[in-house]
């Protein structure tokens, strides 16, 4: 009796298993021919990965903000991707003077926003007074990039004058990035809740907000009268695309299904195990090439008593095999790093002979550093494991299985390493404490490596290094491109291999999936360029 | 026959019990979460951009982050006793606006699965106790295990691919369509039923052993009408307590179907709020739930009374021992 319930139990649950089974094989299509002259109309379907509720321009440093924000909104400059030159958009020329403390913009005539106001100097002005100096009363932050921001004036319709007290040659760099669009002055006079609310922002971008469905999607319709987009975009006018709805698609199992059954156009974070049935199946995989970033890495938190020696951290640094990394856990899409900032980004320095795997070095540095290996095959030193946790967010889908692979390879080196990346949470608690020896992410460095790092209570290493510090400062008084690479050539040089502040792992990039028909690029920063974007027949 | 004084000494007292669990759970959240490292400041500030730690001290002392935690808990009880209760700092908006924007899908996607919950159970229940066929509702007292071992997200994920990927007969997101409300509310009721069933199994079964069962059959009713005319309610009890238990559940499963889903509601926000810290945000849900949660079990003994007047009579301990 008992055992033909059981049996057929069995039998049921072995049923269900194959049909998941099933579920897993891919479904093949065969890919249009790609067209190359842009199509008018239609909506392209962007699954991004988290809900956008805040979308008050500093905050657009998260992803899945930026890529609404980022087409909502305008910015003075545009950095080029493959030159890292700054391109006009909104400022159609600027200069700076010999001490980086003064710029002056010409801004575009004929720019308007999408509430008919002008988009001059005065609009200008304001925005960068919000950028710069942030607003205590409705409690937004200053952009951490605009350090040394005084002031700005309208000198008349279409000049801007801004001052620093103290030289910022990266902040014409910053007025690139994607938290320093622009909003209407009325966008500025609502307070905070007002700010955040995109049902309320205005802005001057190639789409406008046309509804949505809270934490859950955002449907953009194109501005029809859009006519000044970057000077080097191809699109010149109005957007190709009617519409652009955003929705969320948390669940990171479901995105490849959601390309491969036409249920979305575009998919932001696909895993490396995906890529591969996505391409068979005739989709296009799309990783993106960025340079606004620096590479992801794992900063060290200096003052925790496990990775406080600069031996410890040194040896960590090359005691793993990158190449073998990229090769095994991560996909083609995955560049291994070769410094802080990724291959192509402006004052790159390869660095990359100097991080090659070495483990009799990471041993011998070890050793030096007064870690013995104990019985168990784990150092140790005064009573003490060599036992070390990471956080890291969920941002980067690859973090958690490449850690566990770093894991392995340190394990041979005596070090046990407890890997929480992916969990956010942690994550968000380990940022202002010691107890956790590494936090790993990857930043904008528009302003440079100097606010990420320098200030003594920085979220990443926790700590302050005086001649790092003097080296930021060095560049940001550098008015020429040339001194200021040699300086990021330095800084790069200390904080990668001299004192091992954060572990280098691979260039940042953003994987999506798309349709065949879909035709999108992605700026340096991997937000998607939507008013360029179409989705052929 | 219901007597008024001791049933409005058990009223009072049932009210009373609702009103100090909701404060405990206020309270315990607003400790464990003073004891996280971090603050909702730090973690929305940091994001994917570099952030000048003297900022996240400023914004932390304009939140009121700065103070002691009995200053913060005494300034959060008295705004929530006035109606304000609190920014949700990683969105800008208020608790309740943000509360208010999804709570309806939470609301249309809950309802529905405890009405299939129950539809589920009552079915299981009357199929086992009724037909004919000895090894088929043999069978069927199966599933309620075979439910309970089901992981919801496993259930969802697969659903989704083979009907929504493979098959194309619904969407990944919702769509507005009774299939986009069906299908998950099915995927969270389905794991909800478990309990109740086997619970409302077993006590039929108890209910079904007692000498009155014997003497109404022997009167001349049939198999059935004994059953839904007698049976069914006296073993209503228990299944009722577990069902009232288990809209606790529903906030947990709804956090798991709402993500695989696309859905937005309450579990997502809650999964959010716990992630980025958001200390008002997960206070205000968590009183929210509380709330649901005490009054729900309130209505339910309430209906206790009805189902068996003896209650009252016996004092307000053995009821949930089952009627024996």
């Amino acid at each position: 009796m008992k055992h033909r319930r059981l049996r057929a139990l069995a039998v049921g649950l072995a049923a269900t298993v194959l049909l998941a089974a099933c579920a897993a094989s891919p479904s093949t299509s065969t890919p249009n021919s790609a067209s190359t002259t842009p199509v008018e109309g239609g909506t392209l379907i962007f699954g991004d990965v988290q809900p956008v509720t805040n979308v008050q321009t500093q905050g657009a440093g998260n992803y899945s903000v930026a890529n609404v924000v980022g087409t909502l909104l305008d910015r003075l400059t545009y950095l080029d991707p493959e030159t890292q030159t700054l391109v006009p958009w909104i400022a159609s020329s600027w200069e700076s003077n010999d001490t980086a403390t003064e710029f002056t913009f010409t801004i575009r005539d004929g720019v308007t926003f999408s509430d008919g106001t002008a988009l001059d100097a005065a609009a200008v002005q304001q925005n960068l007074d919000l950028l710069g100096l942030g607003d205590a009363d409705k409690k937004i932050a200053s952009t951490a990039a605009f350090v040394g921001y005084d002031r700005s004036e309208a000198v008349d319709a279409s000049t801007v004058k801004v001052y620093f007290s103290t030289p910022n040659s990266n902040f014409l760099y910053a007025t690139a990035a994607v938290t320093s669009g622009l909003v209407s002055p009325s966008t500025i006079a609502l307070d905070y809740d007002g700010q955040t609310d995109i049902t309320q922002v205005v802005g001057s971008g190639p789409f406008t907000f046309d509804s949505q469905v809270p934490e859950q999607e955002i449907t953009l319709v194109k501005r029809d009268d859009y006519a000044w987009p970057a000077e080097n975009a191809e699109n010149q006018g109005a957007a190709y695309l009617d519409k652009v709805v955003v929705k969320v698609l948390a669940e990171v199992g479901l995105r490849a299904g959601a390309v491969t059954s036409g249920q979305v156009d575009v998919a932001r974070g696909i895993q490396p195990t995906d890529e591969q049935t996505l391409k068979d199946a005739g989709f296009q995989v799309i990783a993106t090439h960025t340079t606004d970033l620096t590479t992801n890495f794992a900063a060290f938190r200096v003052t925790n008593p496990a990775v406080s020696d600069k031996r410890v951290r040194q040896a960590l640094q090359i005691g793993f095999d990158r190449e073998l990394l990229a090769s095994t856990v991560l996909s083609d899409s995955y560049v291994p790093a070769a410094s802080i900032l990724p291959h192509g980004a402006r004052g790159f320095s390869d660095l990359s002979d100097e991080l090659a795997y070495d483990p009799d070095r990471a041993n011998e540095l070890l050793d030096d550093a007064g870690w013995v290996t104990n019985a168990d095959g784990i150092r140790e030193k005064d009573g003490v494991e060599l036992n070390v946790a990471l956080a890291a967010s969920n941002q980067s889908v690859v973090f958690k299985p490449a850690f566990d692979f770093i894991a392995q390879q340190w394990r041979e080196l005596g070090v046990v390493l407890e890997n929480r990346a992916g969990d956010t949470t942690f994550l968000n608690s380990a940022l202002t404490s010691d107890e956790v020896a590494f936090a790993g992410t990857r930043l904008f460095q528009y302003g440079g490596l100097g606010p990420i790092f320098s200030s003594p209570a920085n979220l990443w290493t926790r700590s302050a290094d005086d001649s790092l510090n003097a080296l930021f400062a060095a560049e940001n008084a550098a008015v020429t491109d040339e001194e200021q690479n040699e300086f990021r050539a330095q800084q790069q040089q200390k904080l990668v291999i001299d004192e091992a502040y954060a572990l280098v792992l691979w260039d940042e990039t953003q994987v999506q999936g798309a349709g065949s028909d879909v035709h999108i690029t992605f700026t340096g920063g991997d937000a998607p360029q939507f008013q360029g974007a179409w989705v052929g027949e | 026959m219901l007597r008024a004084a001791p049933l409005i000494r058990y009223l009072s007292l049932r009210v009373l019990q609702a009103v100090i669990v909701v404060w405990l759970a206020y309270t315990i959240t607003f400790v464990a979460m003073q004891f996280l490292p971090s603050d909702p400041i730090t973690v929305m500030l940091s994001s994917d951009t570099a952030v000048d730690p003297l900022v996240i001290e400023q914004m932390k002392s304009y939140y009121g982050f700065d103070k002691p935690p009995i200053v913060q808990y005494g300034t959060q009880l008295l705004n929530l006793l006035s109606g304000n209760f609190g920014y949700s700092i990683a969105s800008g908006q208020t608790v309740d606006e943000r509360i208010g924007s999804v709570i309806s899908g939470t609301l249309a996607l809950s309802g529905l699965a405890l009405l299939f919950a129950t539809i589920i159970s009552a079915v299981i229940v009357s199929v086992v106790n009724l037909s004919g066929w000895g090894t088929f509702s043999r069978w069927f007292a199966n599933l309620p295990p075979l439910f309970s071992a089901i992981p919801t997200f496993w259930l969802g994920l697969v659903v989704l691919q083979v009907f929504s990927v493979q098959l194309r007969w619904i969407s990944l997101f919702p769509d507005g369509s009774a299939l986009s409300l069906v299908v998950p509310a099915l995927v969270l009721g389905i794991p909800i039923s478990a309990p109740i069933a086997q619970v409302y199994l077993k006590s039929i079964e108890t209910v079904l052993a007692q000498p009155f069962v014997g003497v109404v059959r022997a009167k001349g009713g049939s198999r059935s009408w004994v059953f839904f005319r007698h049976v069914l309610k006296s073993g209503a009890g228990p299944a009722l307590t577990v069902l009232g238990l288990t809209t606790g559940h529903l906030l947990a499963g709804s956090v798991i179907v709402e993500t695989v889903f696309s859905r937005a509601g309450l579990g997502r926000i809650l999964l959010d709020a716990v992630n980025t810290q958001d200390v008002a945000m997960v206070q205000g849900l968590v009183l929210l739930a509380a709330v649901v949660f005490v009054a729900i079990n309130l209505v339910i003994d309430l209906l206790y009374p009805l189902l068996d007047p003896r209650i009252l009579a016996e004092g307000l301990r053995s009821k949930k021992a089952g009627i024996a």
